[in-house]
């Protein structure tokens, strides 16, 4: 019995060698990282200044909250709502080729991997350069950001609609055939309906990213609410971002809101 | 039976044989009313104008085009602040990741009964997550001055509550009996939590850690334009130059990177999980 | 009628799942086809609705040769033949009566299909058919919020609504439970009986095979070892069908 219960002993998997390696190589990452933190001089009086942010942003500038000209918090929301929204449908539907030319089951492998590369090529530009770059094609304005949105868009979007894709229920299909369908019907009624609701959802929750990304429009001058809140914050008028922050914040809890119920019923049906 | 259906109460459909079933008015034309109406405003609002983009979307490509050949012998100032973005990106996320799990805790209903402490938490996490990375970068910059410690805070309160949604819902769909019976057993909350919970949601845990982490090193890139260190400054600084093949060679960096850490991430996940 | 003659199914690699099969089935019988797992039951039905090619033999279906059948002609074939199949083969996320509803596709222009309009018709149709399965009240929740059951009971409607002469089924009950397993095949009995459907189907639980059919095919590594009623059943049939194969398989 002794024996039987010490062999068992020995036989125990090891795998603390394995373990000890992995946090062995975390820590030293860590460390490493720890290195590159450098600041140019911590300002002495930055525990002021963030009280002052905190303060600034506790009080919002009501009157530019509640401004209705194009100047106030409401017009510039609904600017930033639009350029999200057009720039996530224009994404998502720049997606939807793009996604069936990369799915792996659908495609043969080299189209798939050069269709995965040029997506993630696509993901990898960060935001204003595109915006730099779209600005030269529109002039200043919504018109680029809601093209850098879009641009911005289809890398997630796409990685996802090929998830959904190479997800397909194939069974769908044969009893589609078995009751005589032709090719073109098989798609309409065995993929599409399999596909429209992830596809949605998708969509969805991007544009929720959208909304919150809209931001970063505004440093290079494409539209939204990004530029003013950025003018804001340089000029150090905490009141003003305040109040664009509030405005942005309370804009995203409802929109997130919306989005989650209307993603749970395209989930549950 | 909700509002849409009693503005549009459902249709009664008989059989010849007598028999009669409901149907609920399907959401799709609302939907598509409601779509194309949002995209009509949305081009007036924006000046969307598809003759403009035709006409001049060549420009695009000038820069575009200008960025190849990159400038290969500009790589050796890209190493530094490219290993700058890694460390903010890996420093952020581990800072983030850990700091979020006493919140993710606090903010799932299956640990605290009190509905008040669930609401409160999850209310402050989902207003942490509203917040732009961009202007949180920003703010610590004028906290902690311009350099990486700004870009490491930005990302950290990033993926605090990112991976703090993502982990309470976690939590919540954990089997619950071995926690059960680690409280029956006379342990504390904390104890069960950490023995009975901790294993269950562990692997799915790291997963989404190393999944942030990716996402991270992509979007540090930018925060540089706002002076908090990384890609994005020296980015910044040769857009403004106009020295677009050493734009290029940035690009191009940043492509390897990305593309190198999300293949080993991608292994280490599906070992995980 | 369905009628086999001499037919051989050789797949490319060489397998021969299917050996000098005769066999002739009258309108509006109920057959089960019984035998090991790989001894060629699911091969034979599929042959019926040419979802696999024969290589030898003819098999003719009502008068047809279904191997001269190609493109629009087979696809007009595969109308007067409902298929069921074990993992029910139900677009998930659409509603019940769209499920069935794609039983008319095959029929409409091609301006209907494209946009998904059906007929007040059609709609009843579509609604008779699940009403003859026992679950109307389902018609309008999504496919995926019913269980196995009702899905495989929504499977056998959209092949009602074909409006076909013979069901073919591969293994319709094999991932129901017991008690929904009966439930599905009395649904296939009743079809049989009041709507004169021939009803083929491979099944390997013997005992509903004896209990619904009124013939039992055996096969036996392809071949054919008994064919009659199925109250002449016995158990030195099952050992020629199954412990015969089984030798020969270890």
């Amino acid at each position: 019995m002794n024996e039987r219960i010490e062999r068992a002993y020995e036989k125990r998997p090891k795998g603390w060698v394995f373990e000890l390696a992995i946090a062995g190589i975390v820590l030293v990452l860590l460390i490493w990282s720890g290195s590159g933190i450098e600041t140019s001089g911590t300002t002495q009086n930055g525990g002021k200044i963030a009280m002052n942010i905190l303060s600034g942003i506790f009080h919002p500038d009501t009157r530019l909250l509640f401004n209705l000209t194009t100047q106030g918090v409401p017009y510039l929301l609904l600017e930033t709502i639009c350029i999200a929204f057009l720039g996530t449908v224009v994404g998502a539907v720049i997606s939807v080729p793009l996604a069936f030319l990369s799915a792996s089951n659908l495609t043969p492998k080299p189209v798939a991997f050069l269709g995965r590369m040029m997506i993630m090529a696509v993901r990898t530009v960060p935001a204003f350069v595109y915006g730099l770059m779209f600005i030269r094609v529109t002039g200043p304005g919504a018109f680029a950001g809601l093209l850098t949105m879009s641009l911005c868009s289809v890398g997630m979007v796409s990685k996802m609609y090929i998830e959904a894709i190479e997800d397909l229920d194939v069974r769908v299909l044969e009893s589609l055939d078995a009751a005589g369908c032709t090719t073109w019907q098989k798609i309409r009624y065995g993929i599409l309906p399999q596909l429209m609701p992830n596809f949605a959802s998708t969509a969805i929750y991007r544009f929720d990213i959208n909304l919150r990304d809209a931001t970063v429009l505004g440093l290079v001058g494409a539209g939204g609410i990004g530029a003013p809140l950025i003018f804001a914050m340089n000029s150090y008028r905490w009141n003003e971002a305040g109040a664009i922050l509030a405005g942005l914040i309370a804009l995203v809890l409802i929109v997130e809101w919306i989005s989650t119920k209307i993603r749970v019923k395209l989930a549950r049906g | 039976m909700s509002f849409y259906d009693k503005l549009f109460p459902p249709k009664r459909i008989t059989l010849p044989n007598g028999k009669s079933v409901q149907q609920y008015r399907s959401r799709g034309p609302a939907a598509a009313v409601i779509l194309i109406a949002l995209t009509a405003l949305s081009v007036k609002i924006t000046g969307f104008n598809m003759e403009v983009l035709i006409r001049r979307i060549n420009e695009f490509f000038v820069i575009l085009g200008q960025m190849f050949p990159p400038k290969w012998s500009y790589m050796p100032q890209v190493w530094k602040p490219l290993f700058d973005t890694i460390k903010m990106s890996l420093l952020g996320s581990v800072l983030g990741s850990v700091l979020v799990v006493p919140f993710a805790m606090l903010a799932s209903t299956n640990v605290i009964r009190s509905r008040a402490v669930v609401s409160g938490m999850r209310l402050f996490l989902s207003i942490v997550r509203t917040l732009p990375t961009l202007v949180t970068a920003l703010i610590a910059t004028y906290i902690f001055g311009l350099g990486t410690l700004a870009g490491t805070t930005a990302i950290a309160v990033f993926t605090f509550a990112y991976i703090g949604k993502i982990l309470y819902e976690e939590i919540e769909t954990v089997d619950m009996g071995a926690f059960e019976a680690m409280e029956a057993m006379g342990a504390t909350k904390v104890r069960a939590f950490i023995s009975a919970i901790v294993p269950q949601v562990l692997p799915s845990y790291l997963s989404n850690c190393l999944f942030c982490f990716e996402g991270n090193v992509r979007y540090a890139s930018i925060l540089g334009y706002v002076g908090a260190g990384g890609l994005g400054l020296i980015l910044n600084e040769k857009i403004g130059w106009r020295e677009y093949s050493s734009v290029g060679m940035i690009l191009i960096a940043l492509f390897v990177t990305v593309f190198v850490i999300e293949t080993l991430s991608r292994a280490a996940r599906r070992k995980l999980v | 009628m369905i009628e086999f003659r001499d037919v051989n199914k050789k797949y490319p690699n060489g397998f021969e799942a299917l050996k000098q099969i005769n066999l002739t089935i009258e309108q509006g019988e109920f057959v089960a086809i019984i035998g090991l797992s790989g001894a060629g039951k699911s091969t034979l039905i599929r042959t019926i609705n040419r979802m696999h090619d024969i290589t030898g033999g003819t098999l003719t279906v009502n008068g047809t040769d279904v191997m001269t059948l190609q493109g629009k002609n087979l696809r007009s074939f595969r109308r007067n033949i409902g298929m069921i199949f074990q993992s029910f083969n139900l677009i998930t996320r659409t509603t019940v009566i769209k499920n069935v509803l794609t039983a008319f596709v095959p029929e409409l222009p091609w301006w209907r299909a494209a946009f998904g309009i059906f007929t007040k018709e059609e709609k009843l149709a579509a609604l008779e058919a699940l009403d003859k399965v026992g679950i109307l009240d389902k018609a309008f929740v999504r496919a995926d919020q019913l269980s196995g059951g009702q899905q495989q009971r929504v499977a056998l409607a959209r092949t009602l609504a074909q409006d076909p002469k013979i069901i073919l089924a591969d293994e319709p009950v094999a991932s129901l439970d017991p008690v929904t397993a009966k439930q599905v095949m009395d649904d296939f009995l009743r079809i049989n009986r009041d709507m004169k459907i021939t009803v083929l189907l491979n099944i390997h639980h013997v005992d509903l095979a004896l209990q619904y059919a009124s013939r039992v095919v055996g096969i036996r590594a392809g071949e054919i070892v008994y064919d009659g009623p199925a109250d002449q059943v016995d158990q030195e049939v099952l050992d020629s069908i199954y412990q015969a194969g089984r030798k020969e398989a270890v």
